[in-house]
């Protein structure tokens, strides 16, 4: 089990009220799992109040790296202690 | 390499029309104005460019750059105007890295997009008005860089960019600055910077916020935060929560200032690095990125 922090930016702190948060996981399902325990339903609903409606978990609607590696180019699941979760939305219009 | 008879002429001219000019902080500098170079460049059959180059290595400003001389000096404008910068997308943040660009003295300005204006675009596109509705944004984007600077060379592709076509369009381009609006082009246009090896400004926006990165052919870029795999979302949260006016203005000042860095060597860009700008809760972000 390692202490981890997860740190929020852009929509997702201003709409959380909170730049971060530490969770202790074994491995990165853990910690989406605890993720959307946690802070999914409280980040719908303040969206929810803006007339965002989003579908999913949170991390179905984010980008979500691992001490700057995107999850998707991980080549371990496994957390260690300090590792950090960086969540933010995809920005993607021009 | 010894100067030719027709270029000391060239100097010569500059040389001879240079007033005095005292700057703000006591400096005696010399300038050239905009209608003195317009001048020579006819008398000598050369472009305004060639004229102001000419001017800046004998250390005489043109009076437009004299605001700029101080961040990037005399080489970092020649360098500017001696380089080919290509802008993908002509509206939100194509628009202002345009306006920018032209002012700050790019030399050569190759514009791609395949769009006509809408009222869609009034709220941010910059170069947007209700007159020219129903115009090519590459059209409207061509004139409104002659009309700020006549000495900037501009070439303009109506076209889509695809992973076929993005080389073509690209040509001699040294940079490469992102006005997109969508994951795929962005992606044929990674792919193209890495075969020209040349850098790409990447930036997107949504809501109040946005995000930049400055990919050199050699760096990780889009994967390393959008992942390798082929998940990858076409758009993103900008699609419920739309695009305001300013946060395409600040992005896009960002990736001119990037692109303006790149070229003059002064500064550092944001390499393997992605920027989070959220002018909602007045934050800048950076995460540097791993492979």
């Amino acid at each position: 089990m390692a202490l981890i922090t997860v740190r929020f930016y852009s929509l997702w702190r201003s709409r959380l009220g909170t730049d971060s948060a530490t969770l202790q996981a074994d491995n990165i399902d853990d910690a989406l799992a605890q993720l959307e325990e946690k802070f999914g339903s409280r980040l719908r609903e303040k969206l929810e109040t803006a007339g965002i409606h989003l579908d999913g978990k949170i991390q179905d609607y984010s980008l979500i790296l691992l001490n700057g590696i995107a999850l998707r180019n991980l080549k371990s699941a496994e957390l260690k202690e300090a590792d950090v979760l960086h969540i933010f939305p995809p920005a993607i219009g021009g | 390499m010894e100067s030719s008879i027709a270029d000391k002429d060239i100097i010569r001219c500059v040389v001879e029309s240079a007033e005095p000019w005292l700057a703000p902080d006591g400096k005696r500098l010399s300038v050239i104005n905009l209608k003195t170079a317009a001048s020579i460049a006819n008398s000598q059959g050369i472009s305004a460019k060639e004229v102001e180059i000419t001017a800046l290595k004998q250390g005489i400003i043109p009076r437009r750059y004299l605001r700029n001389i101080g961040t990037i000096g005399l080489d970092g404008q020649i360098k500017l105007l001696q380089t080919i910068v290509a802008v993908v997308g002509a509206g939100g943040l194509g628009g202002t890295i345009i306006e920018l660009l032209a002012r700050q003295g790019v030399g050569h300005l190759i514009i791609i997009d395949n769009d006509c204006f809408t009222e869609r675009d009034l709220n941010r596109q910059i170069m947007s008005t209700e007159e020219n509705l129903g115009e090519y944004k590459v059209t409207v984007a061509a004139k409104r860089v002659g009309e700020i600077n006549s000495a900037i060379t501009v070439t303009t592709f109506r076209e889509r960019l695809t992973r076929e076509n993005a080389q073509r369009l690209f040509g001699s381009a040294q940079v490469v600055a992102d006005g997109l609006d969508n994951l795929p082009s962005r992606l044929a246009v990674e792919q193209a910077c890495r075969q020209l090896t040349i850098p790409y400004v990447y930036a997107s926006i949504a809501g109040f916020g946005g995000q930049l990165m400055t990919i050199f052919p050699e760096d990780e870029g889009l994967s390393s935060i959008y992942g390798s795999s082929n998940a990858i979302p076409e758009q993103g949260i900008e699609i419920k929560i739309g695009n305001p006016p300013a946060t395409p203005a600040i992005i896009a000042a960002l990736q001119v200032q990037e692109v303006v860095k790149i070229i003059t060597g002064v500064g550092k860009p944001a390499r393997n690095q992605i920027l989070l700008v959220d002018a909602r809760e007045c934050a800048i972000d950076r995460i540097e990125l791993r492979r």
